[in-house]
C-alpha cells in the first residue's frame, strides 16, 4: 500500500475516532471528508481498508458507521459518561474501552444482563474503582468478527 | 459481552439459553484488555492487535484456553442462540 493511501486512510481513521471521542455520536461522510482534509468520495474506499483492519464496521449501506470500537454508532445498554459527554459502547468490554481510549475518568452504566441489576462503575486512568462484577463472552475470539453485532 | 453481577447470575443466564458458561473476566482483567486494545485508539498509530500478540495478550493475564485464542480450531464455527 502506497505511503498516500496510509497517510489517507491516518487520516479518516483520526476524524472518525476524534470527532467519536468529542461528541460521542458518529460523523457523517461529508464530516469524516472535511475533518480529514479530503474529498468525500476518497471516504468510503478508506472506510473498506479500516474496515478490513477491524477498525471499523459499517451499516449495509456502506456509508454509515454502526461501530468504531470501542465506540458504537448506534444506542446500547452500555453507557460512558465522561466530561459531560455521552458515549455508548458496543459491549461491556468497549464501556471500559472507551475510558482507556479517552484517557480521562468516566462512569460506565450498565446492567446485569440476567437480573437486570444497575451497574454502575467509576472508571479512573488507572482503571476501575474495586468491584466483584464480572464480564462474560460467549462467543470465542476465533469468531468476534464472524458476527461482530451478536458478538 | 455483557455485564453480571456474579457467577450465579452467569450460570443462570447461560442454562436459560441452553448456552455453555464461558470463562469469566474480573474487572482488573477486563480493564487490562481494555487499556491494550484501546488505550491509543485516538492517535495515528492505533492498531487492533494482531492475532499472534491477542493470545500473548490474553495469556498473561491469566486467560489461556484456547477459547481466548483466536486462531484455535477448537472452538471455530460456534454459533450462538439469538
Amino acid at each position: 500500500m502506497s505511503a498516500a493511501v496510509d497517510d489517507l486512510d491516518v487520516a479518516v481513521k483520526l476524524a472518525v475516532f476524534g470527532t467519536f471521542a468529542e461528541t460521542g455520536e458518529r460523523p457523517s461522510v461529508a464530516a469524516v471528508a472535511q475533518r480529514a482534509g479530503i474529498d468525500e468520495p476518497r471516504v468510503l474506499p478508506a472506510y473498506a481498508r479500516l474496515r478490513a483492519q477491524r477498525l471499523l464496521l459499517l451499516e449495509p449501506d456502506g456509508a454509515t458507521i454502526r461501530m468504531a470500537p470501542p465506540f458504537s454508532g448506534v444506542p446500547t445498554q452500555h453507557r460512558v459518561e465522561s466530561n459531560g459527554v455521552s458515549y455508548f459502547a458496543n459491549c461491556a468490554w468497549d464501556a471500559l474501552g472507551i475510558v482507556a481510549a479517552l484517557g480521562r475518568d468516566g462512569m460506565v452504566h450498565s446492567r446485569c444482563e440476567q437480573s437486570g441489576e444497575p451497574l454502575r462503575l467509576a472508571v479512573g486512568k488507572d482503571g476501575p474503582e474495586p468491584s466483584t462484577w464480572l464480564f462474560h463472552c460467549l462467543v470465542p475470539a476465533v469468531d468476534w468478527w464472524t458476527d461482530l453485532v451478536f458478538t | 459481552m455483557l455485564f453480571f453481577r456474579s457467577e450465579e447470575r452467569v450460570r443462570e443466564w447461560c442454562t436459560s439459553r441452553g448456552e455453555p458458561m464461558r470463562p469469566l473476566v474480573n474487572m482488573d482483567q477486563l480493564w487490562t484488555m481494555s487499556t491494550t486494545w484501546y488505550g491509543t485508539r485516538l492517535e495515528a498509530i492505533s492498531a487492533r492487535p494482531k492475532a499472534e500478540a491477542i493470545r500473548g495478550i490474553f495469556a498473561s493475564i491469566g486467560l489461556d484456553d484456547d477459547f481466548w485464542d483466536p486462531l484455535s480450531d477448537r472452538y471455530r464455527s460456534f454459533r450462538g442462540t439469538r
